[in-house]
């Protein structure tokens, strides 16, 4: 029986449907961990997904934020992507990343959890860039 | 481990004289475990000819459903052992969230599509959701997982002591990827198809005619070559031959793919097309030179 990990089919098909958008997308699995990202968030950050691997929300946090209106980090687990894998569903929120150069975005995050007949295998997150007024955080 | 194709084709049945080498009928593929023991990889037309040649001796059969397109369960009321009542058989497929796999097959095995019901089969029959862990059916081991298909769709891998075959004949590895470049873990149906003694895989079209089948849930040519070089088996065949491939088309397909098998190291009598009534070893331990390449 093969052992090579082997990620589920949702996520191999969330990639591939990511990896042609042009609008920021992230990848987490079931756990929570960030396994991928497509071109369109590599710009945003300033690092691409093949230079960043998968990380976890400490490596993360640290990396890019986010931050709130006041500039305070915004715990891991309030994160849109976070709850929408620990709760089983959707979450939005308004913050700021710091991309890799130290420049701030502020964005709008919709996320959404991959829910099979199997049970969860992670959620999608999608990023906008935030209206001026857009909806707290 | 003995593997016997008694359907190879996709989609729809083709009989006719442009078919009669390849064959015409729908997907099945019967597999003779080490202890004896029968399993059947779907139900397509296919499956009629493979209970014809059973005795009628009382025994239990499994059957394993990649899905339920009709080309994959269309077999199962002309199948002569669900008209036995000493037999027992078990159907393993997919689950769905819209309804179980004994209500999805019975739309099929019910008024006005058959001329009888599920609940009437004189057979025992049950039907099983495939389980996300592997698990035992006589000596060998199986496992199922969902790959790149439309709808719910399984491939297979069945372990027998060191044999080992893996059955995934609708398959569209390549959509929005490439597979070339991309990460083993990120591959449909990679850990299924991994160093298998055989492999069974989705071969549907040449090269020219994908593009007028993207999404379809289909492999091309150079896909289905370059999962069975990623996947690293011994031994590939490939299955599910669209229904308009004559066949004279299918021998020029056989021949391009054990050409540019070879021309990538590998050794080209390790990959055929598949042929109806063919029955192929699922043996481990070839010589390296017919691994991929």
């Amino acid at each position: 029986m093969p052992t090579a990990s082997q990620k589920p089919l949702e996520l191999i098909l969330a990639r591939n449907l990511m990896s042609a958008l042009s609008t920021p997308a992230f990848l987490v699995d079931e756990g929570g961990l960030l396994v991928f990202y497509n071109e369109a968030a590599g710009m945003l950050l300033g690092k691409r997904f093949e230079e960043l691997g998968t990380v976890g929300p400490e490596e993360w946090g640290a990396l890019f934020g986010p931050f709130d209106r006041d500039g305070e980090p915004i715990p891991y687990d309030e994160l849109p992507l976070v709850v929408a894998v620990r709760d089983d569903r959707p979450a939005h929120a308004n913050f700021e990343i710091r991309s890799a150069d130290g420049t701030h975005h502020r964005v709008e995050a919709s996320a959404f959890p991959i829910q099979t007949t199997h049970g969860s295998r992670g959620a999608i997150a999608v990023f906008w860039p935030a209206a001026e007024n857009g909806t707290g955080g | 481990m003995k593997a016997k194709l008694w359907g190879t084709r996709g989609s729809i049945p083709s009989p006719g004289p442009e078919t009669i080498r390849y064959g015409g009928n729908t997907s099945c593929v019967g597999v003779t475990l080490s202890d004896g023991s029968l399993l059947a990889l779907d139900a397509g037309t296919g499956i009629r000819n493979l209970g014809l040649s059973l005795p009628e001796e009382p025994t239990r059969l499994h059957i394993l459903l990649t899905h339920l397109h009709l080309d994959h369960i269309q077999g199962l009321v002309f199948f002569a052992p669900c008209f036995r009542p000493q037999t027992e058989i078990v159907i393993w497929g997919p689950a769905s969230p819209e309804a179980s796999l004994r209500d999805r097959i019975a739309r099929y095995i019910s008024a006005p599509l058959s001329p009888v019901e599920v609940r009437e089969l004189p057979c025992d029959v049950s039907f099983r959701h495939t389980p996300e862990t592997e698990w035992e059916i006589g000596p060998a081991r199986i496992r199922a997982a969902s790959v790149a298909h439309r709808g719910p769709t399984l491939g297979y891998r069945i372990d027998d002591g060191e044999d080992s075959l893996a059955y995934i004949p609708d398959h569209e590895p390549a959509l929005g990827a490439d597979l070339d470049a991309l990460e083993e873990e990120w591959i449909s149906g990679f850990a299924l198809a991994r160093d298998a003694s055989l492999l069974i895989h989705d071969g549907q079209y040449a090269d020219a005619e994908y593009p007028d089948h993207l999404g379809w849930g289909h492999s091309s040519l150079s896909h289905a070559l370059s999962f069975a070089r990623r996947t690293g088996g011994e031994r590939t065949v490939l299955f599910h031959h669209d229904p308009l491939h004559s066949d004279e088309q299918l021998d020029r397909l056989g021949a391009e793919a054990r050409e540019r098998w070879a021309a990538a190291g590998g050794d080209p009598a390790a990959i055929e097309l598949g042929v109806e009534g063919a029955e192929l070893e699922a043996r481990a331990l070839l010589p390296s030179s017919a691994k991929a390449p």
